[in-house]
């Protein structure tokens, strides 16, 4: 799976796992940031994000605050996800 | 609308079975949080609960309890609610007439029977015995039964401020002319539905929880029940009482979910209304029992909300360092230790406490002592924002 | 207690366009809401909510508006979030206890949704979720009441709101609560066999001590726990004699033969020329329809038109001004209210 593809299936993800209503993977920008103002996710997401990296891409991440860095936006979670998935 | 008055308290928590060993283990200073025993979860080996050491199968012989589909959380309140009564002195008739009220509280309700729960809802022929015992109202509809009461019947579940919210709804039923007395209470037992559900949230310690210290890692989950019968004061003339419920407010954080805002609103709001209502003085108040999780957002916004109110903060401690979270009991079961700290003149330490949290510098009670206390606070605050203080006065 | 505005989203037209004329048909014996747009609620926040939550929240922004500002919200729900409750449930087993999303979890919490209206309209007042089965919305109507005597310039938003989740309707279900042969409308009162037709929705009250602004005027409310049909024949007898004369009878009967004589002997102990109006075929049982039932009621007195499907008989010769309910879903947990018409 190319990058290009990679991503495109992290954004669908990431709208199943957070029922991100009316969006698509071509709303999600990639530099745009995923929390605060970007896409305004919260604590609660970024919860759900750590779930979603352990199910799909078997990546554990054992304090959900360490997480925040890696989800700043979809590229750096992609740049994670490449460098650390078991799936 | 004259005094409400509190004639009778029995309690259950990981301290012990009664009033009695409650109150001597919070004059020593006992720790009741352990490794898991007799809850069935895959976290039990690894955390530490609140955790009452009495297996379903000796409170249902100790009860004569015949139905197959009773649950621990009902059998909890059952323990407590038979002891407030019997304090109280209430007799059959009493409880019996359309002016007695019970008002309970839970979280869990029969969602302690987790796995059965998972078949019921799944299953297309026939269900277990648990089958209409799921909800949290089965607790006090199957008290109601079993001591025949017929006033005004509630349950609340307002989170972890569930049965504060009870209490404050029996003094105000008493009050208004609803109820001449009402016994008012709650109970939760610890359940693999809650236990996951705290886990997924990350707000678990894995060790001993550490209220207001500043390497506080999460709460410890606890399981107990309490009741308490409140009386017209005009009603109960050579009656024993503990004290008067005097003061209770109920305000929202309105912030997030699951998290207190970072000023404190919701529990600022809520002890300046009980205060209101008591017609006190934030210099009144001799001891706050707190709400005091060990989580890193409570711990702070309370110890925040309490500086905005109180210009020096009265002596403070958490118990739920003792008896782990227990939920929907938990302001039931700390109201009795806190009324036993007005009524016996004692403050109680919260324990695992070394170091304070930088912003605010709070330090609670360290040990027990004696102190002469007029009025006392307890506050809880719960998920979704809902806060409510109350405040128990002597004479 | 007065209430001053209302609204109502159920399985039949009672939000935005409301027409109380068709009737929607039970599928397979459930009345499922009709789910309005929720143009009120940002995407953000909408995501998250379960449908009770969605429900609640839905009915109360449309009173929420404008200067509107309550003291507090006063919810009851019997069951909550049940659907989200046994999604979290569903991840326990399958991911045997392992790393959880905590969605489900917080919203599946009954204080959901008065938690939610609370946060989508930042009020920090009063707030209280009843969840005493299928006394929890009259207590919270009840909680309404000591509110306003203890705060005379309040007001308070209070509602009830239950959902049909896969789970609850399985467990009822099995318990013996629904009827197997299909129903199609008012069919269900001829019926003689055991069960009624699932149902949920929500309804939405501002209550206040002002008269200026109100048609409805809630005079009363009782409570009762028993099962014996003559015991609550005699409280509505101490009722009627507490609260006066009325001219129409609102029946919760739910076509469940186990039922029946409740409603029967209290009945019987009316006037005959009461009008007697029944709603369950409208509404489906669930433990809040009286929340539903008083919306109906509030409806039927303020435009004095009331479908012919709602009239048990005899037929209405004046106009209606003082409404009785009567309400019970298991003939355990029964609730009268007395409400009545406010001339201004």
């Amino acid at each position: 799976m190319d990058r290009d593809q990679l991503t495109t299936e992290l954004k669908q993800h990431i709208i199943k796992y957070l029922n991100l209503l009316e969006k698509t993977p071509a709303d999600i920008i990639d530099d745009q940031p995923l929390f605060g103002d970007g896409l305004g996710l919260d604590s609660i997401d970024s919860i759900e994000l750590v779930v979603l990296l352990e199910r799909e891409y078997g990546i554990k991440i054992n304090d959900p605050k360490d997480g925040r860095k890696i989800f700043t936006s979809i590229i750096t979670m992609v740049d994670y996800i490449i460098a650390n998935r078991t799936k | 609308m004259g005094r409400v008055v509190v004639t009778g308290m029995g309690v259950i928590s990981a301290l012990g079975d009664s009033v009695l060993s409650n109150h001597d283990a919070l004059v020593k200073g006992t720790c009741g949080i352990s490794k898991g025993d007799l809850v069935r979860s895959k976290y039990t080996d690894n955390l530490l609960f609140g955790e009452v050491k009495i297996e379903n199968e000796r409170f249902k012989s100790l009860f004569n309890t015949k139905n197959p589909g009773v649950t621990r959380t009902s059998l909890l309140a059952l323990h407590a609610i038979e002891e407030a009564i019997k304090d109280s002195g209430l007799d059959n008739t009493q409880l019996s007439t359309y002016d007695t009220a019970l008002i309970g509280a839970s979280t869990v309700g029969g969602m302690c029977q987790t796995d059965e729960l998972y078949n019921d809802a799944k299953s297309e022929t026939t269900g277990s015995v648990y089958m209409a015992s799921y909800d949290c109202a089965s607790v006090t509809l199957f008290l109601r039964e079993r001591f025949g009461i017929k006033g005004v019947i509630n349950t609340i579940n307002t989170a972890c401020s569930s049965s504060a919210n009870a209490i404050m709804y029996g003094a105000q039923l008493i009050q208004n002319g609803f109820a001449k007395r009402a016994i008012v209470g709650g109970v939760d037992s610890l359940a693999k539905f809650t236990i996951n559900g705290f886990n997924s949230l990350g707000i678990l310690s894995p060790g001993y929880c550490k209220p207001f210290d500043k390497d506080r890692n999460g709460l410890n989950l606890g399981e107990g029940a309490a009741f308490m019968v409140l009386e017209r004061e005009e009603d109960v003339k050579g009656k024993k009482y503990y004290c008067s419920v005097a003061g209770y407010c109920n305000a929202n954080d309105a912030f997030h979910p699951s998290s207190l805002s970072e000023n404190g609103e919701g529990p600022y709001q809520a002890m300046k209304g009980a205060l209101q209502k008591a017609n006190l003085l934030p210099s009144s108040i001799g001891f706050i029992n707190t709400h005091g999780t060990g989580t890193e957002n409570n711990d702070e916004v309370e110890s925040k909300a309490m500086i905005r109110i109180f210009e020096n903060v009265p002596p403070f401690a958490s118990s739920k360092s003792k008896i782990g979270h227990t939920l929907g009991a938990s302001a039931a079961v700390e109201a009795v230790f806190s009324i036993l700290a007005l009524h016996h003149g004692e403050v109680y330490p919260g324990l695992n406490f070394s170091n304070c949290i930088e912003s605010t510098m709070l330090i609670p009670v360290r040990n027990t002592e004696n102190k002469k206390l007029d009025h006392v606070m307890s506050n809880s605050f719960g998920f979704g924002g809902n806060c409510t203080s109350l405040i128990f006065s002597k004479d | 207690m007065f209430i001053h505005r209302s609204s109502c989203i159920s399985p039949q037209h009672t939000f935005g366009n409301v027409d109380m004329d068709t009737c929607v048909i039970p599928e397979n014996n459930i009345l499922k809401v009709i789910e309005p747009k929720y143009a009120g609620i940002p995407l953000n926040i909408l995501r998250r909510m379960g449908k009770a939550v969605r429900l609640g929240v839905g009915a109360a922004l449309p009173l929420l508006t404008g200067s509107e500002k309550p003291d507090g919200v006063i919810i009851g729900s019997a069951n909550g979030g049940m659907e989200d409750c046994v999604k979290f449930l569903n991840q326990i087993i399958e991911y045997e206890e392992g790393r959880l999303t905590p969605t489900n979890f917080v919203q599946s919490t009954p204080n959901a949704i008065a938690a939610q209206i609370g946060l989508t309209t930042s009020n920090t007042g009063f707030n209280i979720t009843h969840i005493h089965r299928g006394l929890a919305f009259e207590n919270a109507l009840l909680n309404a009441i000591i509110m306003l005597r203890e705060n005379k310039n309040a007001s308070y938003l209070v509602g009830g709101v239950d959902e049909v989740s896969s789970y609850n309707y399985n467990l009822e279900r099995l318990d013996g609560w629904y009827k197997k042969e299909k129903v199609t409308g008012t069919d269900l009162y001829d019926s003689s066999t055991e069960g009624s037709i699932a149902g949920e929705g929500s309804a939405m009250f501002i209550v206040g001590n002002r008269r200026e602004g109100s048609f409805m005027e809630v005079r009363g409310i009782r409570m009762l726990h028993t099962d014996d049909p003559f015991e609550v024949s005699t409280q509505l007898r101490e009722f009627i004699a507490e609260h006066g004369y009325h001219d129409a009878f609102l029946s919760g009967e739910n076509g469940d033969v186990r039922i029946q004589s409740f409603y029967n002997s209290c009945e019987n102990i009316l006037d005959p020329e009461i009008v007697k109006l029944h709603f369950k075929h409208f509404t489906g049982e669930h433990p809040s329809t009286t929340a539903l039932a008083l919306w109906l009621a509030v409806r039927f007195i303020e435009t004095q038109q009331i479908p012919e499907h709602f009239i048990k008989g005899p037929a209405i010769s004046k106009p209606l001004k003082n409404i009785l309910i009567y309400n019970t879903g298991k003939g355990e947990q029964h609730s009268f209210l007395s409400l009545s018409f406010v001339d201004h």
